[in-house]
């Protein structure tokens, strides 16, 4: 820098004023570029706090979802004992139907292994809706066959229990039925209705809500089955705890889990026979 | 005759007006005399008489100049009717080209025409500099007229004057009226979009007239057509009735436009009413149009905004773009006033919206609004909570998903007013903050393609959006807050 400032003093001093001029100029746009980028961060700082102002007390485990906006409702021993479905009702009037925990085909042993939507009439996971109103949906009433449920041992036929217009079925279930097993609550959804306001009103008569499930199913609730995931959810039902703390004790559970297998090799290995064994107590 | 004839005595405006009266005056005496004569006994007035019986129709514009009287003085030379002290009304134009009209209560309108309309104008209270004028009639005006033709036809048929096009009593009422109100609006009448609407409407007890029914129209159309003219069946009955005259004024839109934030999460975008009940404290659309309606003095206004957000998800940032349409506004507010507006916005005692650049808008504020429109980008802040701790490979691995696919089934929480569709969208490049002392929640900055379901994102919406940040985390997660930190328009 310096070493041009003094060729150009002896040749050319117009030339000087003109690189001093520029100089300055240059340094003035790094100021003004320092500026800006203060002023970017400082509005960033500003967003920071505002993004992380509501952020007081964050509890342990918030309502979910589901929790937060739909509504439950459980129909119980529909049209056979032991056919138990919950149905979450959205506040835009939508269904989602799904097995309750306490249904039958969780007691089998291995729990359910398929699912087919191929009853009654029609395929249900064919069906294709289109357009703002629902064209083509298949109108169902609440004893219309949705699909069948299979494990080891029996097959069990699930109902609509709401009447009113099917819009979707939860085709995942086909490639991936251990869904109903895990999470038959979320993810294990079967089927999705929309009701009339009118129909909406005459179903709800028969259907009970979640306390009234738990009293009424309460010695189910507590039996120990085979598969523990959904002994857990039972358990949470059972002592009012949040599903969502459940799905935090299924998660170290299944560490725990993961590290009795561990403990077990190493025994293996240094020839022990000791076993370790996990329980979980009510 | 008479005096407009001399030249009066100074200025050449007057030598004008006497040139056009002359004008006038020599078209009046060069018309056949019979027709004329007819058309008079008929009950046709002087404007019409000149507008249907002369050969070249260009001279309109100086026919203002010269009154009713004096025409029919040119026109009768020697025709008996003694000057009866209100000529009737035209059978033709119903008063219109005569300025015979009543106002709404049907009273017959005695004061000069256009000081009239320029009272009503006037008491609309706009601030205009120029005007366009629109007029409307009553349809009956050109069947009077097509009656007419016809029975001149039956009567001089081939004459050279009755094949020329003639100017409708549309053309010939602007032509007459337009410079005396702008000389008295003050004001220019070129393109604007300021309109003053003049509606003649016929009193109904005149609405038959002389208009034919229906059925009688369409025995004249066949009649026609097997080449009999039936009009001399219909004597042509006397108007009783002046038309009423209302007058309309109406500003087109204006637009403002401008970013706006929303600090609170009780406020929704737009008003939203169900069963009476207001959803939320308070709306976007009605604190911003609410206070810049009465700046205009318009009539309503209507809110556009360049996509939209949840109730409970502030804009924070940049702010959302925004036009606020104005219905016939009175006056436009200077930018000062509107700088004061957005002041008084973000001054507010509570603070639920926030408004920047505020400014009047010309033509090109849809362009404005469509602009990038399906390349925007979005980003956002989300509050995740997830189920098990976070670990640091997992902000690692969030953060090296650049163009992540996803795709969204509608949610369940529109599908009953959305049709059920399969969505792929982009999420281009997501951020985990993590938060002190909290190893559950993180802060979720995203970048996303416009119209990405975000909420759905977090949470899988029951697995109907694959992947969630549940699947790529393998657990639980769900989202308790979130908030739209930029809205990337075209080149803002």
């Amino acid at each position: 820098m310096e070493e041009t400032q003094n060729i150009d003093v002896t040749k050319n001093p117009e030339a000087e004023d003109a690189i001093e001029s520029t100089k300055q100029k240059q340094s003035e746009e790094v100021e003004h570029h320092c500026d800006e980028q203060q002023k970017q961060s400082q509005e960033e700082d500003e967003l920071r706090k505002l993004l992380l102002s509501d952020i007081e007390e964050l509890p342990l485990s918030p309502p979910s979802a589901t929790q937060l906006n739909f509504v439950s409702y459980f129909i119980t021993d529909f049209t056979k004992p032991g056919h138990d479905h919950y149905i979450y009702r959205h506040a835009n009037g939508l269904c989602v139907i799904g097995l309750a925990p306490t249904h039958r085909a969780f007691k089998d042993q291995g729990g359910i292994t398929n699912i087919d939507f191929n009853v009654g009439k029609s395929d249900r996971s064919v069906l294709k809706v289109s357009g703002k109103r629902k064209k083509n949906a298949m109108r169902s009433e609440s004893n219309t066959a949705l699909c069948k449920v299979s494990t080891a041992n029996d097959s069990y036929i699930v109902r609509c229990c709401v009447k009113g217009s099917l819009l979707e079925v939860n085709e995942r279930l086909m490639k991936q039925p251990q869904l109903l097993n895990s999470s038959a609550d979320r993810e294990g959804y079967i089927a999705i209705i929309m009701p009339r306001p009118a129909d909406w009103t005459k179903n709800k008569e028969s259907l009970i809500t979640l306390e009234e499930y738990k009293e009424k199913k309460q010695d189910i609730l507590l039996e120990p089955y085979f598969s523990d995931i959904p002994h857990l959810r039972r358990l949470a039902l059972m002592s009012d705890l949040s599903s969502r703390i459940v799905s935090q004790i299924e998660y170290y559970f299944r560490r725990i889990r993961a590290m009795t297998d561990d403990i077990h090799l190493i025994l293996r290995s240094m020839g022990s026979s000791t076993t370790v064994e996990v329980q979980v107590n009510s | 005759m008479s005096d407009e004839s001399k030249p009066a005595p100074g200025g050449l405006l007057n030598g004008l007006e006497t040139q056009k009266t002359r004008r006038v005056n020599e078209a009046a005496r060069s018309l056949h005399p019979s027709a004329v004569k007819d058309l008079l006994s008929l009950g046709v007035c002087e404007r019409c008489i000149l507008r249907l019986v002369t050969v070249t129709a260009t001279f309109d514009s100086d026919l203002a100049t010269v009154s009713s009287s004096t025409l029919r003085g040119w026109l009768g030379s020697g025709v008996e009717e003694a000057a009866s002290p209100e000529p009737s009304i035209c059978i033709v134009c119903l008063g219109v080209l005569q300025f015979v009209f009543s106002d709404a209560k049907q009273t017959l309108v005695k004061s000069d025409h256009v000081a009239w309309i320029t009272d009503l104008v006037k008491q609309q209270g706009h601030e205009f500099d120029s005007f366009v004028l629109e007029v409307s009639l009553p349809s009956t005006i050109s069947e009077n007229e097509r009656a007419v033709l016809l029975y001149l036809k039956g009567k001089y048929s081939d004459e050279a004057w009755l094949q020329s096009e003639k100017v409708s009593v549309k053309d010939a009422l602007k032509v007459l009226v337009l410079d005396p109100l702008r000389a008295s609006l003050g004001a220019k009448s070129d393109s604007s979009s300021f309109h003053i609407r003049l509606t003649y409407s016929q009193a109904s007890d005149e609405a038959q007239g002389l208009s034919e029914t229906k059925h009688e129209r369409k025995k004249r159309k066949t009649d026609e057509e097997n080449g009999s003219n039936c009009m001399s069946e219909n004597p042509f009955k006397k108007v009783s009735e002046p038309c009423i005259l209302s007058v309309h004024c109406n500003k087109m839109p204006i637009f403002f436009g401008g970013r706006y934030f929303k600090y609170s999460r009780n406020v929704s975008q737009s008003r939203w009413i169900i069963d009476d009940e207001r959803m939320g404290e308070a709306s976007v659309e009605e604190i911003i149009g609410g206070s810049i309606l009465p700046a205009c003095l318009g009539d309503s206004y209507k809110f556009h905004a360049a996509g939209r957000e949840d109730i409970d998800v502030r804009m924070l940032g940049s702010g959302r773009p925004f036009l606020i349409e104005v219905q016939n506004s009175r006056k436009c507010p200077s930018q000062q006033s509107l700088t004061e507006i957005e002041e008084k916005i973000n001054n507010s005692e509570k603070k639920l919206v926030g408004v920047k650049d505020l400014k009047f808008i010309g033509s090109e504020c849809w362009a404005m609004m469509r602009e990038g429109e399906a390349e925007k980008q979005k980003q956002y802040a989300a509050l995740v909570w997830i189920s098990r701790p976070l670990e640091e490979e997992d902000c690692n691995s969030v953060s090296s998903m650049k163009e992540l696919k996803i795709l969204q089934k509608t949610p369940i929480r529109v599908l009953h007013r959305r049709s059920q569709l399969e969505r792929e969208r982009t999420i281009h490049w997501m951020k985990v903050e993590k938060i002190k002392g909290n190893a559950h929640y993180f802060l979720l900055h995203l970048c996303t393609q416009a119209g990405t379901y975000i909420k759905e994102f977090v949470h899988g919406d029951l697995g109907r959006t694959t992947p969630s940040m549940g699947s790529i985390l393998g657990c639980r997660a769900e989202i308790i807050q979130l908030d739209v930190t930029d809205v990337k328009m075209g080149d803002s």
